[in-house]
This record gives C-alpha cells, structure tokens and sequence, in this order.
C-alpha cells in the first residue's frame, strides 16, 4: 500500500438519497447480467438449445407432416423449456451466493433498499433471458427461412406454375407471422414468470437446490392449475364429490401456483393455429400480474430476513 | 453537544432456537448501550459469540433489534439513508469473482450514486491508496487473502463515508500487509473519520484504539479510554538507556528507601511484529 498517497476529502459526494433510485438498481442489474454471462452453465444451455434447434431439422427430414410445422414445433418447445430452465436455474443461485460469499452485506450496507436489490436481480435475469430468446429466434429463423425455401422448391418442382405461386404466397404469409413472434414473446413472459417465482422462493428458502426443486415443481403444478380450479369451484360453482384434504390441497395450488396453463396457446402457435391481439394482451396482463405479485411477496420475505 | 457517530440505546436481539429439539430463544446481545463519538477508533472486543458481529449488523441494519434502537450520526439504523455516511468490511469478504479490482470499485461506488469521471478518480485513488494499482485490472476470483481485504477496505471507502467499521480487517493479511492497514486506519482517523473496529487481535487493537469495549455472552462487560482500562495507577515504568549496572543499583537502593518497591528489572524486549518486518524488508 502507498503510505505516502493521500487521499482528497471533497469532490466525491453521492447526490441525495432517493427511495428507489435506478442508477442502483441498474447497477446491480448490469452486474447480476455480466455475472451469469459469465457464467458457463448459460453457454452450455445456449450450445443445447441449437442442438435441439438442429435436431429438429433432422426431425423434418424424417417427418410425414409438414416439414415447417414439424421444425415450429419442436424449435418452439425447445425454447420454452431452455428458457424455463435458464430461469431458474440462473435465479434460484443468486440469493444464496451472495449471502455465503458475504456479497450481500457489503451491498446492503451500502445506501441500497433491498427492493432495490431484489429488482436489480431480476432485472438482470430477464436481460440475460431476452438475450437468451433473442438468440435462440434467431437460429430459430434461420432454420425456418432454410426449410421454407426447401418447401417453395418442392411445390415448384411438383405444382403447376399458378397454383406454386399461390401456394407459395401462402406458405410464406403463414411462415413467419406476428403470431409467431407473438408466441416467442410469450415465452420470454413465461420464463420470466418462472424466473421472479424462482427469486421470490430464494428470499425465504435455505438451500439454492430447494429452491430449484421447489420452483419446477410449482412449475409442473402450475399445468394443473384449471384443474385444480375445477375440482375446488365445481362444474358449476359448486363443491365436487371430492375429499376434503384434497379439495384444500386444490384450493393452495390455485392460490400459490402460477397458471401456466394461461402460456399453452404456445402449442396452438406451434401447429400454426392464428391468435388474436387481444389474446396476447391477456396473456401479457396475466404475466406481468404474477412478476408484480410475486416480486412483492419476495420483497416482503427479504425485508425481514435476517442476514 | 456532537452527534455520536454510533449511539446504541438498550439493545437486546433475540433469535429463535433453530434447533427442532430445543426450542425457544438466544439472546445474542442483552440491553447493550454504547455511544461512539465522532473521530475515535473504537474497539469492540469480545470472545466468539459474544455478541459483536450482531451489534454490528444491526447498527449497518442488517439484522432488526428484538428492543432498543441503534443509530449512526443521528439517524435510526433501519433508515437506508443512515448507510450513506457508512463504509463496511465484512470479515473474510469475497467479492464478485469476474469483476476485475477496477470493476468491484465501479460496482460499490455506482451503489452509492457516483458516476463518471468522479467515480473513475476515485476508483483510481483508493487503488493506489491499497496498492493495488497493478492488479486494477485482474479479476478478484485471483486475488489472494490479503488483496481481498484491501479491495474490501477500498470498496468500503468508496464514498467517503463518516464511519468506518471493520470487521477483523487484518484476518488472513501478512505482518506487512497488517501493518499498513493498520496505518491507514490511523490516517483515516487523522482526517477525522470515525472507525469501529473489530479484531481479535488485541495487540493492534491496543496500538490503534482510543476507547475499546469489551462484550462477553450478549453484554457489555468492560467500556471505557483504552488508557484508562489498562494502566496499572500505582506502577510507574521507567525506560533507561546506558544506564550502568552501577547506576541500576543506586536506583533500586533510592526507590526501596523511598518506599517503593522493584517489581522487575529486565531489558526490553521489541515486538515479534517489528522484528519479522525488519527481517524480512532485510532480505528484500
């Protein structure tokens, strides 16, 4: 150490404290996003996610079905499922890394409100998510835009000229639709969802492996969700024949567990099945509803955590 | 009257038994009250479990108080305003292992508001201030103990705060390295910033403390100047150099005639600490 450097008194000031400042939340935002880039488990699953993408082209080789919908299947259910698990895994290990590595104290002694810790967190997640999704379109189109010029060449070698150009024009409006980018975008919410459930469970859950089993199995449930509801409301609103224990075991699902079932129109896109606007806006009012709520009570947990 | 850099008034934190078997609860600090005034170096001592990590977490508002409050230039602890004033280092802390020394700076010192070309001159400054200018920009995961804790000790100087508190900040660093963090808390207390420290080891805090407190089992045994606590009122230490054999002599005849009587006669021994450094700096 330099004994003799002196260190200046004035000049270095933090402007004045606000409750919820962005240039904090940003900062550990940015730097939970450099940290998880960082990270190679996020390299191993981008590197899968393109094998899956691949597969899925040997897939259409081999399939009776129309090859571009074979492709949209299987590339839009690998990407649900990477992203799923990008989400969680990358969450469910931020918490407890830094309150064992004692990260955490020396960010929370400084002037940050843990709200703005925990936003910052997700924040930063959800960067890495839509980098993640981003990357995954796009090898996605690519894939898409090459089986699409293997079909145009198919139906001009085997229809005549006037019905080719209608069949291509319609294949190629039915290719790479609104909807389509529509149902990655509700992956991305998807994941997202998962990833602020995932962060809520590591305010309160003692181990990163509990909350990693935890969050993918309220993850699961979440499919039972309309069931569950179902079971709890009746066909018709009223109790179903249904025992006790099971009926109460229904009702905290529907109360604790996310409806995941809500993400399903993903399959309908898939199968080339056209949604509307409006759908897509219940979707996103839902998402964004659960990301609010379970932020809060993740925040709740964390606020009186003991370090 | 001054604002006291720390004020503690009726402190208790309990916890509850984490055991299954054993339920109830732990009192890990009990109707503790201190004041730590502004400009000191105070040393809060104490055997493991003695209750001082959680009397500092809580003044840092880390940890809620069961009863009793805590604050730090006058503002309640649990206020996230009062950590503006406050610079923290954890005991063995680890920092982000991908940020390099530059980027953890950048990191804490955003935290705290700052920005460009204030922040870049200060990351600067305190680098060079820890000496670890040449390693500015390795990455921390490579650092060894002792570069830990001097990024750790200018990370928690980043925003010039009032107060400083250390948490065992020579664990783990060499004699050397020991020895200038030591020095760098007193030129800290030179410009006037109030330091609570700490450590077990009571050597340096002996050397680097104005007032020390000792805690044991949740309490506040001891509190008081470190002079006060530890001289002895009726012994008096006389330090001679060249004196002759005759001349001790003559002395001890003097202090025994006089009524006083010669507990102990030997020569002075200098400390290991300063011995190893002169040894080492000789082979350097």
């Amino acid at each position: 150490m330099s004994a003799d450097n002196p260190i200046t008194v004035a000049t270095v000031h933090a402007s004045a404290h606000k409750l919820f400042s962005v240039r904090r939340t940003w900062a550990i935002a940015s730097n939970t996003f450099r940290d998880l880039v960082r990270q190679k488990v996020f390299y191993f699953m981008l590197v899968f996610a393109l094998i899956l993408i691949g597969t899925s082209v040997a897939m259409a080789s081999i399939s009776f079905q129309g090859q571009l919908q074979t492709v949209m299947d299987v590339c839009l259910g690998a990407m649900s499922v990477f992203t799923m698990l990008l989400a969680v895994l990358s969450t469910a290990m931020l918490l407890p890394k830094d309150m064992e590595d004692r990260t955490l104290y020396t960010i929370l002694a400084k002037p940050v409100a843990r709200f703005e810790y925990l936003a910052g967190k997700l924040i930063g997640v959800t960067m890495i998510l839509l980098i993640a999704t981003l990357l995954m379109t796009a090898a996605f189109c690519v894939v898409l835009y090459y089986w699409q010029g293997r079909e145009i060449e198919n139906i001009r070698l085997n229809d005549p000229v006037e019905r080719a150009t209608a069949a291509i024009a319609q294949l190629k409006a039915g290719t790479f639709t609104p909807t389509l980018f529509g149902g990655i975008g509700i992956i991305l919410l998807r994941s997202i969802v998962c990833a602020t459930l995932t962060l809520m469970l590591s305010c309160f859950a003692t181990s990163w492996l509990f909350t990693v089993i935890v969050a993918l199995m309220m993850i699961l449930a979440g499919h039972l969700v309309p069931i569950a509801r179902t079971v709890w409301q009746g066909p018709l609103g009223s109790a179903m024949d249904v025992p006790f224990h099971i009926a109460i075991l229904m009702r905290l699902i529907t109360v604790f567990v996310p409806d995941m079932q809500i993400f399903i129109v993903v399959d309908d896109i898939a199968v080339g099945v056209s949604v509307s606007g409006e759908v897509f806006l219940r979707i996103a009012g839902m998402g964004a509803g659960y990301v609010a709520v379970y932020l809060l009570v993740g925040y709740l947990f964390f606020a009186w955590k003991e370090l | 009257m001054n604002t006291p850099a720390i004020a503690i008034e009726s402190l208790t934190k309990e916890f509850t038994n984490p055991s299954v078997f054993r339920r109830g609860k732990i009192t890990a600090v009990k109707n503790l009250t201190l004041s730590v005034e502004a400009g000191q170096v105070y040393g809060l001592l104490g055997p493991n479990g003695s209750g001082k990590s959680t009397t500092m977490k809580i003044v840092l508002g880390l940890v809620t108080p069961t009863a009793g409050r805590t604050s730090i230039f006058g503002r309640d602890s649990r206020d996230v305003e009062s950590r503006e004033a406050v610079g923290f280092l954890p005991e063995n802390p680890y920092f982000y292992k991908f940020l390099t020394g530059a980027e953890t700076l950048d990191f804490y010192g955003k935290l705290c508001g700052l920005g460009g070309k204030v922040l870049r001159d200060r990351s600067r400054e305190l680098l060079a201030l820890v000496g670890l200018e040449d390693a500015a920009n390795r990455r921390v995961g490579g650092y060894s103990k002792g570069m830990l804790q001097r990024i750790g000790l200018a990370q928690a100087l980043v925003q010039e705060p009032r107060l400083l508190v250390l948490d065992e900040p020579t664990a783990g660093v060499d004699p050397a390295g020991s020895l200038e963090i030591r020095d760098l808390i007193l030129r800290m207390k030179q410009r006037g910033i109030t330091v609570m420290l700490c450590s077990h080891l009571l050597s340096q805090v002996q050397e680097i403390c104005d007032r020390i407190g000792i805690m044991n089992h949740g309490e506040l045994v001891r509190e008081g100047a470190l002079d006060d606590l530890i001289s002895i009122e009726n012994q008096t230490e006389l330090t001679l150099e060249n004196a002759s054999p005759a001349l001790l002599a003559e002395l001890r005849e003097r202090a025994e005639a006089g009524g006083a009587r010669v507990l102990a006669a030997h020569k002075p021994q200098q400390n290991l600490e300063r011995y190893f450094l002169e040894v080492t700096r000789e082979k350097k």
